[in-house]
């Protein structure tokens, strides 16, 4: 019997390597090699203008990108506004708003397939 | 007198060519004006500005006053070469008019004159008057043949890499003027006559060649003379030489008010084709200087737009400084060009974008002023502190905009191409402007200020920069600063001062703090402190070496701390040097006395 405490254990997270498309997260880094210095920080994130209003997570999406996840990429990069605060704050000095253009486009191009 | 000879013909089909697809071009190019562009142009012609547009052609077309200011030796060179050859038109026009009478001459009878006029009387005031013109030509060639081996000479580190077709066409130009010499002094050598040029020339080989020898080479040259005049012709409409008649009417355009927007329209070719290829914007260029890059620039930008062949990271790589612009002998609106090229690149439908933004209000506070710190400014709180201890010294009663969080004022994204995406932002702030009923608009980004100025529909707000504001505060006496012994230097953030005209108001402030000095270049002149957020290829390594560039010019000048007036522009300084950067606001904010 269950019993219900007001919250639960979220289903463990796996990585789905047969689920994921690789193939599109390269073709993105191949364009912007330097995402792959990213150290995961999420300063890009704590600045975020648009992530103060919504739960916009720009470290989530690019990290989603480069593991092959692309479901509703497309609309949820869009909510950026390229204020480039990100760019500003980032310690690998990695070309932020570049990175979301590069996903613009390649999704845009992905979706339109 | 028939005035025909079977030479004349490569330059009258030439000539022929030349004007019907010139017609072609300007008639495409005005039909398609947008009505409000067609109405501005209808209502503003028959005017004061038609004259002044006259004067400007003048100026600018044939004297090229603002390559003068450039450097006096291409000054020099392109005056020769445009107000040279006019003249030569227009003089040799005269001198047909007073040979022969008042009659009908057909064109190649004014051009090819001298082979013609052999019978008739010959006017010496003219035939000095007309070589005197001719030499002056030839010495604009003569610097133009320089110039391509030593650019430098002209101060010009570098000049444009042409393409075929421009270096074909110029191959034909740089080949009229000594054809026209050899074929009118051989005229001279055979019939005599001419004046100081042709004429002695003309003697010079009547002295050493029989007629005999002489007849034959004098048809070899007229034969060559027309066709370089032909060919030349063809290849104009084609070549950089198109501005020779597109900066005309651009000049006719742009008096009646008529510009570029933010998407692409016909107005625009007007301004591309106005181009000559010159390559004066390329020595201003930082990415050019600093970096290297040598294929972005924007007479290359402007080159690949007319010709379709712009690939993505010319439109891109450009930090929209304006330093080329600003240099431009042509005045073309380079940063609308690039810009609308990246709107057709990227701009998407935005139905449901930034919808998340309905009813979201982060504003504090209430009064009459609104401050706007811009996303910059609130990543460099420093100046935000600043702001407040300022406005509370001044005992301002304070709407807060973005204190806690707020909408991007949307000139990044409008900058990106983005153009129909960033009006949902511009939209938004301006509603939550108005909701406030707040009657002036502070804000201390450049960025901002220049959207809010240009884009927004603010009527009855006031838009300030900080430094407007500032100056206003300490002219009002509302404000007490301790004027110290500090020196300082100012950096002209690019927004700021090219974009907005505001040079004098920071420098002001300054003044009233300590003693300021001047960076080598400075005002409309000044560098870009390369992290613009206009340009979208630039690496972080390069937007770090610029800086540093930046930075070395502003402390040869030995301030001691370096003031700027964009949160941007602070932080990508201060990457580059050890001494400090502040904003204005920090150092006007530091030099408050207790009593005030």
């Amino acid at each position: 019997m269950a019993l219900d405490f007001g919250y639960g254990i979220s289903k463990p997270r796996s990585i789905d390597l047969d689920r994921n498309e690789f193939y599109k997260g390269n073709a993105v880094l191949g364009k912007m090699p330097e995402l792959q210095t990213c150290i995961g920080c999420g300063s890009c994130t704590a600045t975020c203008t648009a992530g103060a209003l919504t739960d916009f997570n720009f470290r989530r999406l690019h990290t989603r990108i480069r593991r092959g996840e692309f479901k509703g990429i497309y609309d949820e990069i869009n909510k950026c506004m390229l204020c480039g605060k990100c760019r500003l704050t980032c310690p690998r000095g990695i070309n932020t708003r570049g990175v979301v253009q590069l996903i613009k486009r390649n999704m845009g191009e992905l979706q339109s397939e | 007198m028939t005035f025909y000879a079977p030479f004349t013909l490569p330059f009258i089909i030439g000539a022929l060519a030349m004007f019907l697809i010139l017609g072609i071009k300007w008639g495409i190019w005005t039909s398609r004006l947008t009505k409000p562009q067609k109405r501005l142009l209808l209502r503003n012609l028959p005017t004061r500005r038609f004259l002044a547009a006259l004067w400007e052609s003048v100026r600018e077309a044939l004297l090229h006053r603002r390559i003068w200011r450039v450097n006096p030796l291409l000054g020099y060179m392109h005056t020769s070469l445009a107000f040279g050859w006019f003249l030569l038109i227009a003089v040799g026009w005269i001198e047909t008019l007073v040979v022969i009478g008042p009659r009908f001459v057909p064109l190649q009878g004014h051009v090819f004159f001298k082979y013609f006029a052999t019978e008739l009387p010959h006017d010496p005031f003219f035939e000095q008057t007309m070589d005197l013109l001719l030499l002056f030509v030839l010495s604009g060639v003569a610097l133009a043949w320089m110039k391509r081996m030593r650019a430098r000479m002209m101060g010009m580190r570098r000049t444009t890499r042409h393409v075929a077709g421009d270096r074909f066409a110029l191959t034909a130009l740089w080949c009229v003027f000594p054809l026209r010499l050899a074929a009118e002094s051989l005229v001279c050598a055979l019939h005599g006559g001419g004046g100081f040029l042709t004429g002695s020339l003309g003697r010079l080989l009547a002295a050493h060649l029989s007629p005999e020898t002489l007849a034959p080479l004098n048809e070899a040259a007229w034969w060559c003379y027309s066709t370089a005049l032909g060919v030349f012709f063809v290849a104009l409409p084609f070549s950089r030489y198109m501005h020779i008649f597109t900066e005309i009417p651009l000049i006719f355009l742009r008096r009646c008010g008529i510009r570029s927007s933010e998407k692409k329209g016909f107005f625009d070719h007007f301004q591309i084709e106005a181009c000559s290829r010159c390559g004066i914007c390329i020595d201003p260029c930082q990415l050019q200087r600093t970096l290297g890059a040598d294929d972005v620039q924007s007479v290359y930008f402007l080159r690949d737009r007319r010709y379709r062949t712009l690939r993505r990271r010319v439109t891109d790589h450009c930090l929209m400084c304006g330093r080329c612009a600003e240099r431009c002998p042509v005045g073309i609106d380079l940063n609308t060009l690039r810009l609308n090229a990246r709107t057709s690149l990227r701009n998407i439908p935005t139905d449901r974008r930034y919808d998340y933004l309905l009813g979201i209000d982060r504003s504090a506070g209430a009064g009459r002023v609104g401050y706007f710190a811009g996303c910059m400014t609130l990543q460099t709180p420093r100046t935000l502190r600043a702001m407040e201890r300022i406005f509370r010294a001044a005992g301002e009663e304070v709407w807060w905009a973005d204190r806690d969080g707020g909408v991007c004022c949307g000139r990044p994204l409008k900058l990106s191409g983005e153009v129909d995406a960033a009006r949902k932002m511009m939209a938004y702030n301006t509603e939550l402007f108005r909701r406030h009923g707040i009657a002036t608009l502070v804000t201390s980004c450049p960025i901002c200020l220049k959207v809010f100025r240009e884009d927004y529909r603010l009527e009855g707000i006031e838009v300030l920069h900080h430094s407007e504001y500032l100056l206003r505060l300490l002219q009002a006496g509302r404000l007490a600063l301790q004027r110290g012994e500090r020196l300082f230097t100012y950096h002209d953030p690019c927004e700021l001062g090219r974009g907005s005209g505001i040079y004098d108001e920071p420098r002001a402030v300054i003044e009233a703090i300590g003693t300021l000095t001047e960076p080598a270049e400075t005002r409309e002149e000044a560098l870009c402190c390369g992290s613009s957020v206009a340009d979208l290829e630039i690496t972080d390594g390069e937007q770090l070496a610029i800086a540093r560039d930046v930075a070395a010019s502003l402390e040869r000048t030995g301030a001691e701390t370096i003031v700027t007036a964009c949160p941007l522009c602070k932080k990508a300084i201060g990457r580059g040097t050890e001494r400090p950067v502040a904003d204005l606001a920090e150092v006007v904010a530091e030099a408050l006395t207790q009593t005030a």
